[in-house]
């Protein structure tokens, strides 16, 4: 049994403490680390997320009760509107097969819905084909196979090249 | 050249000239939060198109972010009219927003090309731009229109 709770911009000091709870399990993103409250609590977010709770008799053997998450930001088509993205979602391996990462997945998609948004897109390595299939399952399609979209990416000194003329 | 002016089409009038103003699109983008921003390049009137545009070029993008790297920029959309291509606007869109990315510091720039788009694919090849589909093996997924309703209704009751 598990509940989900939202966390944003404009939130009190408790979702903050949750959110690092969570992240404690992973290991140390210092970049991440060093902007999430610049970043996930601002007046204008850069992103959004949901957490993933179980009852404290659930918690884990470190004592984590948030024990999943969606991190998720609106993103754009000129073509069909507004849009949601989900960057990531992640339930603990001792927590999973219980639906959990399902019902993350719905919420981002009843709040997006909610905000206008027509589409939900995420990203998905073609290798994980357990993750690939439960998604098809659940009624979205690879844009990557069917229409031949890739996606691109320019960081450090790309970055200043595309500048160039 | 130094006819062209690029002008920042974020706060202020829509150009109500362009050939293609979805409300959505007035909505959207000047709104208190706005879902994406906008430069627009702009030259003199006496340059003008046949139809008399003088916007004749844009760059659509929002901001994204990666738990591992953190503020992002995505690009949706680069368009230049066909009569004013081959004269660098392009470049200088990309100066515009590239200074944008750095003021916001966004340390990527991302977008997405067709696989049979092989002028744009070969662009950002030698510009040092990685394909993340190809090396890696990412693939873009979706859920629109009924498939989306109906992984909505699946949600909890928070």
């Amino acid at each position: 049994c598990f509940k989900l709770s939202q966390w944003a911009g404009r939130a009190p000091a408790a979702p903050r403490h949750r959110l690092q709870q969570v992240m404690a399990v992973f290991e140390a993103l210092p970049a991440w680390q060093r902007n999430l409250e610049q970043d996930g609590f601002s007046k204008n977010p850069f992103f959004h997320g949901i957490v993933a709770e179980v009852s404290d008799q659930h918690r884990t053997k470190d004592g984590h009760t948030k024990i999943g998450y969606a991190l998720y930001f609106y993103s754009y088509s000129s073509w069909a509107g507004r849009a949601i993205y989900m960057e990531d979602l992640y339930v603990m391996p001792e927590f999973r097969g219980k639906g959990i990462g399902k019902a993350l997945m719905s919420k981002v998609a009843q709040l997006g819905l909610a905000a206008g948004c027509n589409q939900l897109d995420f990203t998905v390595l073609d290798w994980n084909k357990s993750s690939l299939d439960f998604y098809l399952s659940q009624g979205c399609f690879d844009i990557t196979a069917t229409v031949g979209y890739h996606c691109m990416r320019c960081k450090g000194e790309a970055l200043e090249h595309l500048a160039q003329p | 050249p130094d006819f062209l002016t690029i002008s920042f089409g974020v706060k202020g009038e829509f150009r109500q000239s362009q050939q293609h103003v979805y409300i959505e699109l007035q909505r959207d983008g000047f709104c208190q939060n706005p879902f994406f921003e906008c430069l627009v390049a702009e030259i003199p009137e006496e340059l003008k198109s046949k139809e008399g545009f003088t916007v004749v070029g844009y760059a659509l993008y929002f901001y994204t972010y990666s738990t591992w790297k953190g503020r992002s920029l995505y690009l949706e959309d680069l368009y230049v009219m066909p009569e004013f291509r081959g004269i660098n606007i392009g470049s200088r869109i990309r100066l515009f927003y590239e200074s944008v990315g750095r003021s916001k510091q966004c340390v990527r720039l991302q977008l997405s090309v067709l696989n049979w788009n092989t002028p744009s694919r070969d662009f950002y090849a030698a510009k040092g731009g990685q394909d993340l589909t190809v090396s890696e093996g990412w693939h873009f997924v979706r859920f629109d229109g009924q498939n989306l309703d109906n992984l909505a209704n699946d949600a909890p009751k928070i």
